[in-house]
């Protein structure tokens, strides 16, 4: 068998080395691309998370239109608002997408496939922040996709049932809408961080589900109320800030501190990652 | 061009790597020759940067490897043939990496066919045998046509035929001027391509030197003796430089005379010889003899055991 290496000269110049193959951020952003669409848990958990968002919005309204008036457990619907009924899906949502983020950040771990990628990107941080962009972008289409068409899908059935709806343009709902498909997004690259934070996909999704569901739950029952206004800064309350219109309590943030504060959660976790990943041997 | 300078990696107390200098230079490929355990694929791991040494510097081309401006047209390597993701396609895993430097699906599928795996590029890898996977890390090591080529055990799991077409590979690669450096801990493995041959065990350098001299070293050979005259014939063997051990009564071994020279003494001499046989030593037990204080896993040495065979004790 032949090997087909064209050049036979002597010692390579580096300047060869640079024009051609030359490493920039856009080519790792590629890679990281690559590796994310040839993986087929990335789209099917996308497709879950559509199909999640799109089916209980359905699943509620129609719910909901039924059982007005009722006091058993369905007709707590009749008591949310419109918006609040077509976004039910999030809350599983969520769980969906944290998932799909911590097999991203952490599935290289357990494959080995690590020591390939950092010894192409040896500047690591590079791998995590263009991991943090493919998968924003891909998660923001998909997100926006699932809370719109959850969004137009419930309000028709609830319209049809003579139910209340609500307009995109009525105040507040626009950034509620867009507000669930930012939170979706951040809890994904929550669970990136986690993965690559903690190599491993069983251990992130188990910090990532206390983290964003259990927490809240537990501190609130348990701690005393004068920790009541730390709580609202827990990445689940801060988003409720900005994804719900009727907030519940008063230890609320305003949507946009919310907004900030989530934003500061995604910031550290990716930031740990990329602390984390720059300082270990793989 | 790989440069070492007192190189050293920790594992918490134990000690991986321990002050290493060395330099593999372009142009021939260096064999890297150790018993399991003995540092070299944590020499290899340092030098990619996946491994931060304790002390010391690692240079590829000049420079640290991850301040490399075009990293995998730099260094190829393959580490790990199951280090990919295995529901990916081994054409997709390729796509993915030469990405990283501008690699497009031409030279990727290029690379596919010089490895033997186009029948199998739209495979997942989690399918691919442990010789399918060497390839798949050859190729991934040759995608930007790199200058320095690192790679660990390349030849564990490949077949007869797959050998020999390695051993070409790196040979025509060394001759392209670009560094090679393979690791074994198989002498037989890199007698046949290696030029030059780096020795590790217990994380230190034991021999740097080209294989020819090493084969040099290891073939001076003893002759064994027997006679039912030995005790007046060993007493005229003796002089500088030789050496005779007793085995069993009217056998001896001589070292530092050859078969010819014992026998034309015994002859002048009029004794008789019932046997007179050279044995040479082999390049695995000359190995193994440099090693043997430095196995990190006393089972190894086993495993080695019958291919040395009878010459074991020459080279000792």
């Amino acid at each position: 068998m032949t090997t087909t290496i064209p050049s036979p000269t002597a010692v390579l110049p580096e300047p060869r080395l640079v024009r051609h193959y030359r490493q920039s951020f856009g080519r790792v952003i590629r890679f990281e691309w690559i590796k994310f669409r040839t993986l087929r848990a990335s789209w099917v958990g996308q497709a879950l998370l559509v199909a999640l968002l799109i089916g209980f919005s359905a699943l509620a309204a129609a719910m909901s239109n039924n059982r007005m008036g009722d006091t058993g457990r369905a007709g707590r619907f009749a008591e949310m608002g419109p918006v609040a009924i077509v976004l039910t899906g999030a809350n599983l949502g969520v769980l969906v997408v944290g998932v799909l983020g911590c097999i991203l950040g952490a599935r290289e771990y357990g494959s080995r496939m690590i020591a390939s990628t950092v010894a192409a990107v040896p500047r690591r941080w590079q791998v995590v922040l263009s991991k943090a962009v493919v998968l924003t972008a891909v998660l923001l289409v998909s997100t926006l996709v699932g809370v719109f068409g959850a969004f137009f899908l419930g309000m028709s059935v609830l319209h049809s049932g003579g139910n209340h709806t609500a307009a995109l343009g009525d105040p507040g709902v626009l950034r509620q809408v867009v507000g669930m498909a930012g939170y979706l997004t951040a809890a994904g690259l929550l669970g990136m961080g986690l993965g690559i934070l903690l190599r491993s996909v069983a251990g992130s999704i188990g910090v990532l589900i206390a983290g964003l569901l259990v927490l809240p739950q537990l501190a609130g029952a348990l701690l005393p109320a004068s920790w009541d206004p730390a709580l609202k800064y827990l990445p689940s309350s801060s988003a409720a800030a900005f994804t719900t219109i009727d907030r519940a309590g008063t230890d609320v943030l305003s949507s946009g501190a919310g907004a900030a504060v989530l934003v500061v959660w995604v910031l550290a976790v990716v930031g740990g990652a990329v602390w984390a990943i720059s300082r270990r041997d793989v | 061009m790989i440069e070492l300078h007192q190189l050293t990696k920790r594992y918490g107390d134990k000690v991986a790597v321990d002050g290493i200098s060395a330099t593999i230079p372009p142009g021939v490929v260096t064999g890297f020759l150790g018993p399991n355990g003995a540092g070299k694929s944590t020499t290899m791991r340092v030098v990619l940067g996946l491994d931060r040494p304790t002390s010391g510097v690692a240079l590829v081309n000049g420079r640290p490897y991850v301040d490399s401006r075009a990293p995998l047209a730099e260094v190829g390597a393959l580490l790990d043939a199951k280090g990919t993701d295995g529901g990916r396609t081994a054409r997709n895993h390729l796509l993915a990496l030469g990405a990283t430097v501008g690699v497009g699906p031409r030279r990727v599928d290029e690379v596919l066919g010089t490895v033997g795996l186009s029948h199998v590029a739209g495979k997942r890898t989690r399918e691919f045998s442990l010789g399918m996977g060497q390839r798949l890390g050859i190729a991934a090591a040759l995608l930007a046509d790199p200058t320095v080529l690192l790679l660990d055990e390349p030849v564990n799991g490949l077949d007869l035929d797959g050998i020999q077409w390695i051993r070409a590979l790196l040979a025509e690669l060394a001759a392209e001027g670009r560094t090679v450096l393979l690791s074994s801990h198989l002498m037989s493995e890199l007698e046949l391509v290696a030029d030059h041959l780096l020795v590790i065990g217990r994380g230190r350098i034991l021999a740097d030197m080209p294989i020819a001299e090493f084969i040099a070293n290891a073939s001076v050979g003893t002759v064994v003796v027997a006679s039912p005259d030995a005790a007046t014939l060993a007493p005229l063997l003796a002089g500088d430089g030789v050496t005779l051990t007793s085995t069993e009564a009217g056998t001896f071994e001589v070292r530092g005379r050859a078969a010819d020279e014992i026998g034309d003494i015994a002859a002048a001499h009029g004794l008789r010889l019932h046997q007179l046989a050279t044995h040479t030593g082999s390049l695995e037990s000359a190995y193994m003899a440099l090693t043997r204080d430095e196995v990190e896993y006393a089972g190894a040495v086993e495993l080695h055991a019958p291919h040395a065979g009878t010459a074991q004790r020459s080279a000792a």
